[in-house]
């Protein structure tokens, strides 16, 4: 069997790889003109990486404020400016992102197409995104804000109202915040078109529903929750740019409008939003799992069925970030008990991902490293999820450290967990070089102590009643050694993200020649070269099962024969 | 895709593809702009609005009236595919592992029976308690309904007495649901326990059930705690149990899934052992 490619269709592509653009002008010029899926996802992924850089950094000085009390190496506006750039980062300009161009890199491979439905579409929504992302940032230099001088927005990721109105927020600062974001929402919804219809209407001979793989299946499922969940974001701030700049009042509440109306609105988007970041994390582990485990997924109708539940679940529990806004009692407990209710689906993953992990023949590579520690950490981010369900429960601890902890057990434990998987195991694909193991194995546990010894401990000054958003805190009140203890994780967590940078970019030129099928996988982004020419797939592909590269390389014995 | 045979096994074709273009990222630069001008200068809008009507007009231009494609010249070989592993491992298994597992259960159906049932039994040693303690049915009925009365947060023991329609529809939901709900594990759990099941199930789990929530009760809710008689409580309980035991065990069982061999319940190499379609057989 050939190195460079697996015989699709019973044809074997034998044309050269085409050579590289000739100078770097042409090369830039190839990128920025592009259409094809994987340069768009590639440019996504790049641009992510440079905004989880910049969000880190940002993190990092939060952490430096907080390690010891009555500090003052940043200054309050500083300060404020920095948990709101993190926030905003971290979620429209790093993982939004990342998860879309995961998707365009591989749903189209996946489900043996040979690029998106609207390749210029595709085009299109990157740059809105990228370009958003660069308006915000440009606010740094632009928005003259409350401060007098150029400053970044400053009212917190989910800028409640009526911090937001021009009375409280003079200058452009929250306009470059709102601004910014509804022109990448415009690109995140394109994108979110563009998957759908790729995957309705773009699947190869064979391809039905229910052979897709999870990773197609949970794309599909988070770009029809994009579709319902961005818009009432981008309308609630453009309600807030025609309050600012058209005498509006939606948020007023000195002019009768109500500050409540915006957190709704901002929820409806923010909680599904969790979904939209999670569910391809979790798409992620599906694949990864089994190829690792050389065991075929457990549960895979159920797992569809779990994951279709969780998108439909989250869109009924965004009130539970409000309990102490003070609403009625029917209201909190429909709040509890829906939020609740996402257990069962979520345990059903869990339980699918261990039953396929038991009695496998797994093999304990970065990736696979990366999803078992996603695994345990998810685990506990949803018990402390369940805890802040109950509404007794959320009003002693909302908005304290207890919650940024939560939170960021999923965003991170989770999230950004097989974010790093999904690097270990496709960068093979996209680039034709394996990542080398040894730095891989660093990065892992580099990241998993400095993760648990930054997470593990910011539950505890939460539950002593740190408050979020402080710029700073009186010695005494035993949140010192916390915080210190936090902020050295946050330190090693960095070092881990520097090993990682450092194996990309080495791996790049120096890593092993990865060959089509590194990990002897079943999908059929492995049945092409590394990286796969720009038409994918010579012949178009046919197949007959969930696995169509098992049944290739077991003609003996084929799925196709058992579905 | 055309093809145009040259040798035996080797085919040239052509895939066609979408061309590139800059119109979208013309587009998008241009619609920042206007969006940027807001917060800028205004100027800066006009630049935006030429930038969105060239992207528009060349993008129209790039699919209409045909759409631009570039073309992409493939070599394909067709080769017949051999397996290079003829045989593949299965997992050898024990049989003698599921002697512990409950090869038969009962029904869900008869776990709601079980439930219902014991949910009207319970109601009699309840309602004997109120009228010996409080001299009114409604005592109990009103303490069960009144945890789910929002603004019920310091009845008095005239309020409890008296009968309330809130507090007894709130009471019944409450009770109804639960009964089933204990029911249904009731039968889940009663061929699990391996000597004298009614009296596992009706004496020692009210026990251990009652003993929980006496340890607790206090802090989830300390109204309740303090107006709870636990051994009327501990009667009603096996009033329960006994009854849903009864009614269960009286019911039908039926074949688990450890009938099942081990690898087909925990999926493992499921293909192979499952049912094979023929190999002529139309999919």
């Amino acid at each position: 069997m050939s190195d460079r490619a697996i015989p699709i269709g019973e044809s074997i592509d034998l044309t050269p790889p085409q050579g590289m653009a000739a100078g770097w002008l042409e090369l830039l010029h190839d990128w920025v003109i592009t259409v094809d899926h994987k340069k768009l996802g590639i440019m996504y992924i790049g641009y992510a990486l440079i905004f989880l850089l910049v969000g880190g950094l940002e993190a990092m000085l939060i952490r430096v404020q907080l390690a010891v009390s009555n500090n003052h190496f940043l200054s309050p506006e500083t300060y404020n400016r920095m948990f709101t750039m993190h926030g905003t980062t971290m979620v429209f300009l790093m993982g939004m992102p990342i998860i879309i161009g995961i998707a365009n890199y591989l749903v189209p491979l996946m489900i043996g197409a040979r690029d998106m439905a609207f390749p210029r579409l595709n085009a299109f929504s990157f740059w809105m995104t990228a370009f958003g992302g660069l308006l915000l940032y440009y606010s740094f230099i632009g928005g003259v804000g409350l401060y007098g001088a150029g400053s970044a927005p400053d009212v917190g990721w989910f800028a409640y109202a009526p911090l937001t109105e021009k009375a409280f927020s003079p200058g452009h600062t929250t306009d470059y915040w709102a601004l910014a974001l509804i022109v990448s929402g415009f690109g995140t919804i394109g994108a979110a078109v563009n998957i759908i219809a790729t995957v309705i209407s773009m699947r190869c001979k064979g391809m039905t529903l229910f052979r897709m793989p999870l990773l197609v299946w949970l794309n599909l499922v988070v770009a029809s929750l994009i579709l319902v969940t961005i818009s009432p974001l981008t309308a609630a701030q453009i309600m807030l740019e025609i309050d600012r700049y058209l005498g509006g009042h939606f948020f007023d509440t000195q002019a009768g409008g109500s500050a409540i109306v915006w957190i709704h609105f901002f929820w409806i988007f923010g909680h599904p939003e969790v979904y939209v970041l999670v569910l391809p994390a979790f798409a992620i582990a599906n694949e990864i799992i089994p190829v690792f485990s050389r065991k075929a997924i457990f549960g895979y109708p159920a797992m569809v069925a779990a994951s279709v539940g969780i998108a439909f679940i989250s869109l009924g529990v965004w009130a539970h970030h409000m309990f102490t806004v003070g609403m009625t009692s029917a209201s909190n407990t429909f709040f509890v008990l829906s939020t609740e209710i996402v257990a069962i689906p979520t345990g059903i993953k869990i339980f699918n991902w261990l039953a396929t992990i038991w009695g496998g023949k797994v093999r304990f590579t970065t990736a696979m490293l990366f999803c078992i520690g996603f695994l345990f950490q998810f685990l506990i981010a949803g018990l402390t999820g369940i805890m802040l369900s109950v509404a007794p429960w959320d009003w002693q601890l909302h908005n304290s450290f207890f919650v940024i902890a939560h939170f960021h057990y999923v965003l991170v434990g989770a999230i950004t967990f097989c974010l790093f998987a999904a690097f270990y195991y496709w960068y093979p694909k996209v680039t034709g070089r394996m990542l080398d193991e040894k730095l891989g194995k660093w990065h892992f546990w580099l990241f998993v102590i400095g993760f648990h010894v930054t997470f593990d401990f910011m539950h505890i000054p939460g539950l002593l009643g740190m408050p979020r958003q402080i710029y700073t805190y009186e010695p005494g009140r035993g949140w010192d050694s916390w915080n210190m203890i936090v902020s050295l994780g946050g330190a090693v967590q960095a070092i881990a993200v520097l090993v990682f940078v450092f194996n990309l970019v080495w791996s790049y030129s120096k890593g092993t020649v990865a060959g089509a099928d590194p990990w002897d996988a079943w999908t059929l982004e492995w049945a092409t070269t590394s990286p796969p020419p720009v038409y994918n797939f010579a012949v178009e592909p046919v197949v007959s099962s969930r696995r169509p590269l098992w049944d290739l390389k077991h003609p003996e014995d084929p799925d196709s024969r058992y579905e | 895709m055309s093809n145009q045979q040259e040798q035996p096994n080797i085919s040239h074709q052509v895939v066609h593809l979408p061309a590139p273009t800059a119109w979208p990222v013309v587009l998008a630069f241009g619609l920042m702009l206007v969006f940027a001008s807001l917060v800028t200068n205004p100027g800066i809008a006009i630049l935006g609005g030429v930038l969105v009507l060239f992207g528009c007009i060349g993008w129209f231009r790039e699919v209409l009236p045909h759409e631009h494609h570039e073309q992409i010249a493939v070599e394909v070989e067709t080769i017949p595919i051999i397996t290079a592993r003829p045989r593949i491992a299965r997992i050898q298994v024990d049989e003698t592992h599921r002697a512990r597992l409950p090869l038969e259960t009962y029904s869900v159906m008869s776990g709601v029976k079980g439930g219902i049932a014991g949910g009207i039994a319970m109601i009699f040693p309840a309602i004997i308690y109120g009228l010996i303690s409080h001299h009114s049915i409604w005592y109990p009925i009103n303490l069960l309904g009144g945890a789910g009365i929002p603004n019920w947060h310091y009845a008095s023991a005239a309020d409890l007495t008296a009968f309330n329609w809130t507090a007894l529809l709130v009471a019944t939901a409450i009770h109804g649901v639960t009964s089933i709900l204990v029911g249904l594990l009731y039968g889940a759990l009663l061929p699990m326990l391996p000597r004298h099941p009614i009296v596992l199930g009706g004496v020692i789990a009210p026990l251990l059930w009652t003993g929980l929530l006496h340890s607790i009760l206090g802090i989830i809710n300390p109204f309740f705690a303090q107006r709870i008689n636990w051994a009327w409580f501990l009667a009603s309980q096996f009033a329960f149990g006994i009854v849903a035991g009864l009614v269960v065990a009286r019911q039908g069982r039926v074949r688990t899934a450890q009938y099942l061999s081990f690898a087909e319940r925990i999926g493992l190499e499921t293909p192979g052992l499952m049912h094979e379609r023929p190999q002529d057989e139309e999919r």
